[in-house]
C-alpha cells in the first residue's frame, strides 16, 4: 500500500503547525519522520491517522484520495498509529483490550479472540498473557498490545509516535525486530516519528525532516548522524563537556533502606549524596528507582532503613517537611504532577513564593515572574497559561519554579521528550546550581545522560542496586550490562 | 532563534495595543454568548413544555412575575427566600473551587435548622438552661447561628474526613449523609419523636418562643434584616478569600490539578476539610436562617426546602464566580417563588394542573442548557489561551 500526503496544511489559531507538506509512504519500508518538538510531526502523523482534519490537502492512498473523520476511518483504510501514551483501558484485561474497537457486535466471541491473540503473540514472540489486567503491565507490554490490536484490525501502515520512550531495551529490540520483520516480509509501511537518532538509523531506511512546519530534507540511511541534525536543527550541536565541581559536605544519608510497592522489593539500599554532587539513577521502568526517589522526598514511606537530610532524621518525614528541609521533587509527567494546566505562570509563582502572609502579593509575585522567565529563557508571558508553553518551556519553567539554595534536587526524566538544544539548556541551569552545594538525584532512561552528567550512578536492577564510582566504568555498555541484569 | 529567544518579556508591552484588546474581545464574545444561547434555549423548551400542557407561556411569566416582583411584599418575601440560598451558593463556590462535589450540603443545611433549634430548646426552652446561662435576645440568636454553624461545619467534615482518610468520594458521602441528617430531622418531629410537642399530629416542632424569633422588618412582617446583613458579610468575606487571600489561590490550584499543587507545597488535604467546613458552616446558619425566619419559627419536617440542591445548581451556573452568586441566585429564587404563585394561579383560574416541580425543571435546563452552551463553545471556538503555541511562535507568524 502506497500513501501519500499532498500539501498539508495545519494551522492553531496563529500557529501554522504544518505548512504545505507532501510525502510518500512506499511499501515495504520503514520510514523516520524525524524533527525537534514543535517542527509538527506529530500533527502531520494525526492527520494521516483521522485523529484530527487537516486545513487543506489530502490523503491519498493507492492513488485514491481519503476523507478522514475519525481515526476509526483510517484503520478502515489501513492506517493505524500507535501513540506515546499506550491508549487502552487499564481496568481490564489484556484480552478485553484487544477486543476493543472491533466491529462485531454485542457480544464479541472470547474463544475465537483468544485464538487469534495467542497466534499474534507467539507470531511475533510477544509475551503477553491474554488474562492480566493491563494496569500491571508496562509501557513496553502495553505498546505490545496496541501493535497486535492494530494488526489484527488489518492495518497495513503503521505509525509510531515516540515508541522507545519508557521501555526497556529488550522491549525495544523485540519492537524493531518486528517491525522490520513487518516492512520486509510482510511489505506493510511502517513510520516512525522520533527525535532520537540512533533508533532512525538503527530500525529505518529513509527519514523525512521537518523542521517548524516544514518538509526541509530527507535522506536515505545509512547517513552520518550530524547530516540529520542538521537538517533537523539547520547547526550542529554536541553535547557540553561538564566541568566537576568538587564535593562537600553530606547531604543525604540513606541507610539500609528498605521499599515494598505490590510488584517489588528494594533492599538494604544505602547511599550517602555530598553537596555538589549529581547520582544517575539508571535502570529499566519500575526497577525500583521510582520508588527510591519518591522515599526520599517523603512521598513514599519506607518499611524499614533510615533516611538522613543534613544529619537530621527524616525517615518518615511528610513530603511537606521535606520540602522545608531543602529537597525538592520534579516528576517526569509536567502537566500532570508538577505544573497547573489553566493557572498563568504568575500564579505559579504567587502558590509557591514562601509568604507568612494571608495575602496574595500579586505584584512581588508578577515582578518575580518575570525575572525568572528571563532568567531561565522561558518563551512565554507572566499572563500566558502554563499549557498554552511547549515541553521545553514547561520544563524550564519548572526548573524556574524551584526556590534557591536547594540542599537536595531529585529529578525524574529531567529531559524527556525535549530536543538536543533544550537539554542541553535544561542541564546547564541545573549544574549551575551544583555551585550553591546543591546535590542532584535524577532518573533517566537515556543512558548517554546519565554518562554525561553523573559523577556516581546507581543501577537498579529489579530491586538490586549497584553503586558505579569509578568514571572508567561508567559507559554506555557497562551500564547496559547492569540495567540488563549482568553484574 | 537567536532573535525571539531574547525578547519575550521586553517585547510584551508594546503589544497591548488596540489590536490587542479588539482580540481579546473576540476572545470573549462566545464566553459571553454561550450563556446566553443556553438560557434562551431552556426558555425554549419550557415554553414548549407549557404549550404541551395547555398552558399559555405569557401568563406563566404573568404569574412569575405576580408571584415574586410584583409587590413590595412579595418582593420582600423574595428576599427571604434568596438569602438563605445565597449563603449557601456563597459557601459551595468554596468546595467547588477546590474540586470538591459538595453534594452533601443539603443535610449540612438540615443539621444546621437541627442546631439552632437544639440552641433555642436548651437555652430559650428550657427553664434551666445549661451552665445556668439565662440569655436575652440577642444571645439566644448568636448562640443558635453558632450552634448552627459548628453542626453544618460538623456534618461537612464526616464527609471531608471520608474523603481525605477514607477514601469515600465526597460525592457518596454527601448522599448517604443527607439521607441521614434528613431521616434525623424527620425522627426529631415525626411520630412522638423528642421533639415533637405531645400530644401533636403536625410533623414539626412547636414554634419557638418570642424571645428565638429573628427581628422582622417593620413593614414586612417575613424579612428579617438579619439574614441580609449576615449573608451580605459572607459574601464579603468569600470575595476576599477568593481574590485576595493566598488560601483562596490554593483552594483554586487544588481544584484544577489536586497533584500538582500538593508536590508545589499545598496542604490539600487540610485544606479540602477546611473549605468543607467553612461551606458546611455556612450552609448551617442558612438552615438556622430558614427554622429562625419569622414566618416559620419551627423546624418542620423539611426546613432546607431543597435549598442545597438549587444552590449547586447556582454555583454551577454561575461557574464558580462568586461575584456571579449573587445575580443568579437572585434569578433561581424569582422561580422559585414565581413557581408557587404559577401553580395556583393555573390550578384557580385555568384549572390546568401544573406541578411547581416544573420550576425546578427549568432551573435544571437552564444549567444543562449553559453547561451545554459552554462545552460547544470550548468544542468549536476554544479560547486562544488554550491552543498550543509552539517554540517559535513569532518565527512562523513571520514567514
Amino acid at each position: 500500500m502506497r500513501v501519500e500526503l499532498q500539501q498539508i496544511s495545519k494551522t492553531f489559531g496563529r500557529v501554522r503547525a504544518n505548512q504545505d507538506i507532501s510525502l510518500t509512504f512506499e511499501e515495504g519500508h520503514i520510514y523516520a519522520v524525524l524533527g525537534e518538538n514543535g517542527a509538527g510531526k506529530s500533527t502531520l502523523m494525526k492527520i494521516m491517522s483521522g485523529y484530527q482534519a487537516a486545513d487543506s490537502g489530502h490523503v491519498v492512498v493507492d492513488g485514491q484520495s481519503l476523507e478522514l473523520r475519525a481515526p476509526t476511518d483510517a484503520i478502515e483504510h489501513g492506517i493505524g498509529m500507535l501513540y506515546q501514551d499506550p491508549l487502552d483501558f487499564p481496568p481490564f484485561t489484556v484480552l478485553e483490550n484487544f477486543i476493543a474497537g472491533r466491529p462485531g457486535g454485542v457480544f464479541p466471541d472470547m474463544e475465537a479472540a483468544r485464538q487469534h491473540f495467542l497466534e499474534l503473540t507467539e507470531r511475533f514472540g510477544f509475551a503477553l498473557d491474554p488474562d492480566r489486567y493491563v494496569d500491571m503491565l508496562t509501557i513496553g507490554e502495553r505498546q505490545q498490545l496496541e501493535i497486535l490490536r492494530l494488526l489484527s484490525l488489518g492495518v497495513r501502515v503503521l505509525i509510531l509516535d515516540e515508541p522507545t520512550t519508557g521501555i526497556s531495551a529488550e522491549q525495544k529490540q523485540a519492537l524493531f525486530n518486528v517491525l522490520k520483520s513487518l516492512a520486509h516480509d510482510e511489505q506493510m509501511t511502517i513510520i516512525l516519528v522520533s527525535h532520537k537518532l540512533e533508533d532512525v538509523i538503527e530500525l529505518c531506511d529513509h527519514a523525512y525532516v521537518l523542521r517548524r512546519g516544514r518538509f526541509v530534507g530527507e535522506k536515505e540511511i545509512p547517513c552520518p548522524i550530524p547530516q540529520l541534525v542538521e537538517l533537523m536543527f539547520g547547526k550542529v550541536i554536541e553535547r557540553k563537556e561538564v566541568p566537576r565541581v568538587s564535593v562537600g559536605a553530606p547531604v543525604l544519608e540513606v541507610e539500609n533502606l528498605a521499599l515494598s510497592s505490590h510488584r517489588l522489593t528494594v533492599e538494604n539500599l544505602s547511599l550517602t549524596v555530598h553537596e555538589g554532587e549529581v547520582i544517575g539513577l539508571a535502570g529499566l521502568d519500575g526497577s525500583g528507582q521510582g520508588a527510591f526517589i519518591r522515599s526520599i522526598s517523603g512521598l513514599f514511606p519506607p518499611m524499614r532503613g533510615t533516611i538522613r537530610v543534613d544529619g537530621r532524621d527524616m525517615t518518615r518525614a511528610s513530603y511537606h517537611d521535606f520540602a522545608a528541609a531543602g529537597v525538592a521533587f520534579l516528576p517526569a509527567g509536567r502537566l500532570e504532577e508538577g505544573l497547573i494546566a489553566g493557572m498563568t505562570l504568575t500564579e505559579h509563582f504567587a502558590l509557591t513564593l514562601p509568604s507568612r502572609a494571608p495575602w496574595v502579593n500579586w505584584v512581588r509575585a508578577w515582578r518575580v515572574t518575570q525575572e525568572r522567565i528571563q532568567h531561565f529563557n522561558v518563551k512565554g508571558r507572566p499572563n500566558s497559561p502554563i499549557q498554552t508553553l511547549s515541553g521545553g518551556n514547561q520544563q524550564r519553567f519548572a526548573l524556574a519554579l524551584l526556590p534557591d539554595n536547594l540542599r537536595l534536587l531529585l529529578l525524574e526524566h529531567p529531559t524527556r521528550g525535549l530536543d538536543v538544544e533544550s537539554a542541553n539548556y535544561i542541564w546547564e541551569q541545573l549544574l549551575a546550581r551544583r555551585e550553591q552545594g546543591t546535590a542532584i538525584i535524577f532518573i533517566s532512561a537515556e543512558l548517554d545522560e546519565i554518562v554525561a552528567y553523573s559523577d556516581r550512578v546507581m543501577v537498579f536492577f529489579g530491586g538490586q542496586t549497584t553503586l558505579v564510582e569509578d568514571r572508567a566504568q561508567m559507559t554506555v555498555g557497562h551500564l547496559g550490562e547492569l540495567i540488563g541484569g549482568r553484574m | 532563534m537567536q532573535q525571539t529567544s531574547k525578547q519575550p518579556t521586553s517585547s510584551a508591552w508594546p503589544q497591548w495595543s488596540l489590536q490587542m484588546l479588539w482580540r481579546s474581545f473576540l476572545d470573549m464574545l462566545p464566553a459571553m454568548l454561550a450563556p446566553l444561547v443556553g438560557v434562551v434555549v431552556a426558555f425554549g423548551i419550557i415554553i414548549l413544555i407549557l404549550k404541551w400542557q395547555g398552558a399559555d407561556a405569557q401568563v406563566a411569566w404573568d404569574y412569575v412575575y405576580e408571584g415574586s416582583l410584583a409587590t413590595a411584599a412579595k418582593r420582600a418575601d423574595l428576599v427571604a427566600f434568596w438569602m438563605p440560598l445565597a449563603l449557601t451558593s456563597l459557601g459551595l463556590v468554596l468546595t467547588f473551587t477546590a474540586g470538591l462535589w459538595n453534594i452533601g450540603v443539603e443535610g449540612q443545611i438540615v443539621m444546621g435548622a437541627i442546631g439552632a433549634t437544639w440552641a433555642i430548646r436548651l437555652f430559650a426552652e428550657s427553664k434551666a438552661p445549661p451552665l445556668g446561662l439565662e440569655m436575652g435576645r440577642t444571645g439566644i440568636l448568636i448562640t443558635s447561628f453558632i450552634f448552627a454553624a459548628i453542626a453544618g461545619a460538623l456534618w461537612a467534615t464526616v464527609a471531608a474526613v471520608l474523603k481525605t482518610r477514607g477514601g469515600v468520594n465526597e460525592i457518596f458521602g454527601g448522599v448517604a449523609l443527607n439521607f441521614i441528617a434528613q431521616t434525623f430531622n424527620m425522627y426529631l418531629v415525626s411520630n412522638g419523636g423528642p421533639w415533637q410537642p405531645a400530644g401533636s399530629r403536625a410533623t414539626e416542632t412547636a414554634r419557638f418562643p418570642k424571645i428565638a424569633r429573628l427581628p422582622a422588618m417593620e413593614n414586612y412582617r417575613r424579612l428579617s434584616p438579619t439574614t441580609i446583613y449576615m449573608t451580605l458579610a459572607a459574601f464579603v468575606v468569600v470575595v476576599v478569600i477568593m481574590y485576595i487571600s493566598r488560601w483562596g489561590l490554593q483552594l483554586r490550584a487544588q481544584g484544577k490539578n489536586e497533584k500538582s499543587a500538593f508536590l508545589l507545597g499545598v496542604h490539600t488535604q487540610r485544606n479540602a476539610i477546611a473549605a468543607m467546613a467553612v461551606c458546611g458552616g455556612m450552609a448551617g446558619v442558612a438552615g438556622a436562617f430558614r427554622v429562625m425566619a419569622p414566618d416559620v419559627v419551627k423546624l418542620t419536617a423539611t426546613p432546607s426546602g431543597g435549598i442545597g440542591f438549587q444552590a449547586i445548581l447556582v454555583v454551577l451556573l454561575a461557574a464558580t464566580s462568586v461575584l456571579l452568586v449573587p445575580f443568579v441566585s437572585f434569578a433561581f429564587a424569582v422561580l422559585s417563588k414565581g413557581g408557587q404563585r404559577m401553580e395556583s394561579g393555573f390550578q384557580w383560574d385555568f384549572d390546568i394542573t401544573l406541578d411547581r416541580s416544573l420550576v425546578r425543571v427549568l432551573q435544571s435546563t437552564v444549567v444543562l442548557m449553559v453547561v451545554l452552551a459552554f462545552g460547544v463553545r470550548n468544542r468549536f471556538f476554544p479560547p486562544r489561551s488554550v491552543q498550543p503555541i509552539p517554540d517559535d511562535e513569532e518565527e512562523i507568524d513571520r514567514t
